[in-house]
């Protein structure tokens, strides 16, 4: 068998995603039986040239959102040169914590001062409005999370590098993934164009909490409440996103004691990740009074910066379509 | 001329507002018709979602239309759609949708007249305020312009 | 008059490359760092509380170093418990962070994912056996998972909160935590042999290579016992002393134009520019930073090792690329040990982890902490409603650029002269840039 060729990179983001496969139990090396690393600037020092002179690659992972003019032609060119680019990491899939800036547009304009001698090299301009992966190319496969879970890495390396030949942890991998990907990953076959590696339905199906159908009366913040260890976090007045969220996490943040923010985008039924939490927060409002409604509701802040904070640039409806201003 | 004219989407209960709009209809109360109706069996069952949908398609702004407080053939419906439209309206508000655009009116099958007020009204507020999509550009997603980004190649 | 550009540089977590500009005699670097952080627009408008888990993106000492500014803004202290799991993160962090930074030097000669059989032909340099990098990832995967039991998640953090932890370390947790704190001693001595047979006593051209040093400049550590930020002299000595709330009437980040990662120098003193080692506001953080205020380690293995590094390269402060990787293993040793001396039933188990603040909180705060890769500063401004109007935040990146730009000049210099491949100047500068 011919290994394949691999490569990873990072736009805007950070490099915990790439640090992420690394850290898959520092067994990368063993992956060296079926990968050859072509482009790898992080750990290997991989130039552009570097790109150019190799052989077409066969999977490309691509992590961090798009954000300057050199993210946009690193994904133009990744995917010309990839057979299949993946979106790994929210960053990628959804935009990510840096898409958060899309509520302010037009304060790129502050991050950049004009040159003061033209001597002096310049910078990749900045878009502005931070894009995912998926707004620039098509992405063949996602991996959603920031940063994705160490099973579903697995899973993907198994799935689209060692076509399932590696014994290693392949139940590990298999484990949670919806049906029609786990077994393709089991069969060395690709999962359908377009799979997302992760669950299907919301973060509150795994999550160990009871929910008791409580509502509840005024609004908490994470720092005024030591909540409750077994009962949901939401039913308790904090805002908890596991029910707009796809699944696949095991609920890592509600089993530590914090609500869920969504990293992994939003679950497979829903058309907006804000209406849903809008509609899921609202029905526990335990009140038929108006004026009482609106009191509660007057009480939540930042509505927006928690309903898309992995997503606003490509899962908030409103604002995706939005054009790149120019 | 080139009047500016919004486009309201309404979804309208099936057993209350929608009677008031055909009754108003009839009797040519409204002005403009601006108005697109989706009739729905109760205004309950306007999700959030479909509210958010409207606007990312074009809407100027968005009527929901239900009976009055106690009047809901479901019992709550109309308490739903109430208890919604305080948090829909905040997050609207955060991401730019200004607060004239989306209304939650109770209107019962008697009142046309108090239905051709609502949507006069609105009508009114959008022309002044102007089409939403004019802050929103056009619903492409960035283009694939490849050629335009290899001119303007960093890497070189 | 030619313009060379190299990178993207290895290693580094920003992305970044190397502009040189040459002409004539003259050659001039630019360190460029090519996207933004963007810090404000992420957590401007976000309640304060959030804090933790955004800034996370940074690294996650951020998230710590932002439990611990909103502790300051609610006035609450955490139980001790909830300290002992903070600190436990904290040395785990560092476990992780220095072993990562020794991995890549021992790799750096070779392609860690190479097969075995293509490393034993490449000539030259004499690869690192697969089996001992295996060895040091296998430790790292451990120092992961006691991270991700402590901190709920990793590489991004979960639980630190205002005023503690989100959750008690479970018996069945607390019981894997001693298991890997009993454990990660022995690896650290290993990689200390490793580090000493490799690197110290290899000639295989890598010491040579970070024989290099910069010009003494001054340095900044926090010590968690003082409560107090430390500026040590260039020369080891003169060291003043501000607290947090104090920090942002010393020190200030500048921008320069052509990079999007500001400098932080010393307030009121001279500042000429990043490729100049005339100025007095420069200074620098991170392990070697601690190394040079010349304190005895916290542990004895550790203290051994801190003194064996000072008899071979003399006493403190140094500024040579080798001693800061030295410092690593010393505090790498040291990292161990305290997590041994933490992970003890009555340390770390206890329903106790989090004090709820009973006010609404302050306008704004300050908090300080000595991370892994150096003192790291927060301060938030928020409104009444407790959503965040301004953030300031000093990370170990900016402080170190300057030396950053100075290491970078000084490859770059020292390959223009020699007349060295542009290829062979780019990995130099890579692993001179590496430990800091
Ligand atoms: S998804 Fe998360 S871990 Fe990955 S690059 Fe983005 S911020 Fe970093
Ligand atoms: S809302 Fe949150 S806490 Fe409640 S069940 Fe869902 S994921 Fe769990
Ligand atoms: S609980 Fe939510 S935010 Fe946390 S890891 Fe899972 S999907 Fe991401
Ligand atoms: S039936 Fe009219 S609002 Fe419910």
């Amino acid at each position: 068998m011919t290994r394949k060729n691999v490569a990873v990179f990072t736009a805007t983001g950070c490099k915990a995603c790439e640090n992420a496969i690394l850290d898959i139990h520092y067994q990368v090396s063993s992956l060296a039986r079926w990968a050859h690393f072509t482009f790898w600037p992080y750990v290997l020092g991989s130039s552009w040239e570097d790109l150019e002179k190799s052989d077409e690659l066969d999977v490309c992972f691509f992590a961090g959102a798009i954000r300057t003019a050199s993210d946009e032609e690193a994904a133009l060119k990744l995917r010309q040169k990839s057979k299949i680019l993946v979106a790994f990491g929210a960053c990628a899939a959804f935009g990510g914590m840096p898409g958060l800036s899309n509520l302010h547009p037009g304060g790129e304009s502050a991050l950049c001062k004009s040159p003061s001698d033209d001597d002096c090299p310049e910078l990749p301009p900045l878009r502005s409005r931070v894009a995912a992966l998926q707004q620039i190319v098509q992405a063949d496969y996602i991996l959603p999370g920031c940063s994705p879970p160490q099973n579903y890495i697995w899973a993907i390396l198994q799935s689209l590098v060692c076509q399932s030949e590696s014994a290693a942890r392949i139940s590990f991998a298999a484990s949670r993934l919806p049906q029609p990907i786990a077994q393709a990953v089991m069969a060395g076959v690709l999962p359908p164009g377009g799979s997302i590696f992760a669950g299907e339905k919301a973060v509150c199906a795994s999550c160990a909490r009871i929910k008791e159908e409580k509502r509840f009366e005024s609004f908490k913040r994470i720092h005024q409440i030591d909540p409750d260890p077994g009962r949901c976090l939401l039913e308790q007045g904090l805002l908890c996103q596991g029910i707009a969220t796809r699944e696949g996490c095991g609920g890592l943040c509600t089993g530590a004691g914090v609500p869920c923010r969504g990293c992994f985008g939003k679950a497979g039924a829903v058309f907006d990740p804000g209406a849903k939490m809008v509609s899921a927060v609202s029905s526990t409002f335990d009140t038929t009074d108006g004026e009482e409604m609106k009191k509660i509701a007057e009480e939540f802040v930042d509505l927006a910066g928690t309903f898309y904070r992995y997503t606003m640039p490509a899962q908030c409806a409103l604002l995706q379509n939005r054009k790149e201003l120019k | 001329m080139n009047v500016f004219e919004p486009r309201i989407i309404t979804f309208l209960c099936n057993w209350c507002t929608y009677v008031a709009a055909d009754a108003a209809g009839v009797s040519r109360l409204t002005q403009k018709t601006n108005t697109r109706v989706v009739r729905v069996f109760c205004s309950g069952m306007v999700d959030p979602s479909y509210v958010i949908k409207a606007f990312a398609e074009g809407a100027d702004g968005v009527l929901v239309g239900g009976c009055h407080p106690g009047d809901c053939h479901y019992i709550a419906g109309n308490m739903k759609a109430w208890r919604r439209s305080f948090l829909l309206k905040k997050l609207l508000n955060e991401l730019g949708v200004e607060d004239e655009r989306f209304r939650l009116e109770w209107i019962a099958a008697s009142e046309p007249h108090k239905y051709a007020k609502v949507v006069n009204e609105m009508s009114e507020g959008l022309r002044s305020l102007g089409s939403f999509r004019s802050s929103y550009s056009c619903p492409s997603q960035t283009p694939r312009d490849h050629e335009k980004a290899v001119q303007s190649s960093p890497f070189s | 008059m030619a313009n060379i550009s190299i990178g993207p540089l290895r290693w580094q977590a920003e992305p970044s490359r190397v502009e040189i500009r040459q002409s004539g005699e003259s050659v001039r670097s630019y360190y460029q760092v090519t996207a933004p952080r963007d810090v404000s627009s992420m957590c401007k408008g976000r309640p304060v509380e959030e804090l933790p888990r955004i800034l996370s993106i940074l690294s996650a000492s951020h998230h710590l170093a932002s439990a611990v500014t909103l502790d300051n803004l609610f006035g609450v202290t955490p139980p001790p418990t909830a300290k002992n799991i903070r600190d436990a993160l904290v040395q785990s962090l560092t476990f992780i962070h220095h072993a990562r930074k020794l991995l890549f030097l021992l790799s750096s000669s070779q392609n860690p994912f190479g097969l075995r059989a293509e490393l034993a032909v490449r000539a030259g340099t004499s690869p690192v056996a697969h089996h001992v990098l295996d060895e040091i990832g296998h430790a790292m995967a451990l120092a992961q998972e006691a991270a991700s039991i402590l901190g709920g998640r990793h590489p991004h953090p979960l639980t630190a909160v205002a005023g503690g932890v989100s959750r008690p370390v479970k018996e069945i947790h607390y019981r894997r935590l001693a298991e890997i704190a009993e454990s990660s001693l022995p690896y650290a001595l290993r990689l200390r042999d490793i580090f000493r047979e490799k690197i110290i006593g290899s000639g295989n051209g890598l010491y040579e290579l970070m024989d290099l040093t910069v010009s003494p400049i001054a340095s900044i550590t926090f010590s968690g016992v003082e409560d107090a930020i430390v500026l040590t002299g260039a020369d080891g000595s003169g060291s003043t002393t501000f607290t947090a709330n104090k920090t942002t009437d010393t020190l200030e980040a500048l921008r320069e134009p052509w990079t999007h990662l500001p400098f932080v120098h010393v307030k009121g003193k001279t500042w000429q520019g990043p490729i100049s080692d005339q100025s007095e506001g420069l200074f620098f953080v991170g392990p070697l930073a601690r190394l040079n205020r010349c304190k005895p380690a916290r542990t004895p293995q550790a203290e051994e090792e801190r003194l064996h590094l000072v008899n071979s390269l003399g006493p403190a402060p140094h500024f040579s690329a080798i001693a800061a990787y030295w410092s690593l293993v010393v505090e790498i040793i040291q990292a161990s040990e305290i997590m041994k001396d933490l992970c003890t039933e009555e340390k770390l188990t206890g329903l106790e982890v989090r004090t709820i603040a009973s006010n609404p909180g302050g306008q704004h705060a300050h908090g300080a902490l000595e991370a892994p890769e150096g003192f790291i500063y927060h301060h938030y401004q928020v409104d009444e409603r407790g959503i965040v109007d301004d953030v300031t935040v000093l990370d170990a990146a900016s402080e170190n650029n300057a030396l950053r730009c100075l290491l970078t000049q000084k490859m770059v210099e020292d390959a223009f002269e020699h007349g060295k491949p542009w290829d062979r100047a780019k990995k130099t500068i890579e692993l001179s840039l590496l430990p800091f």
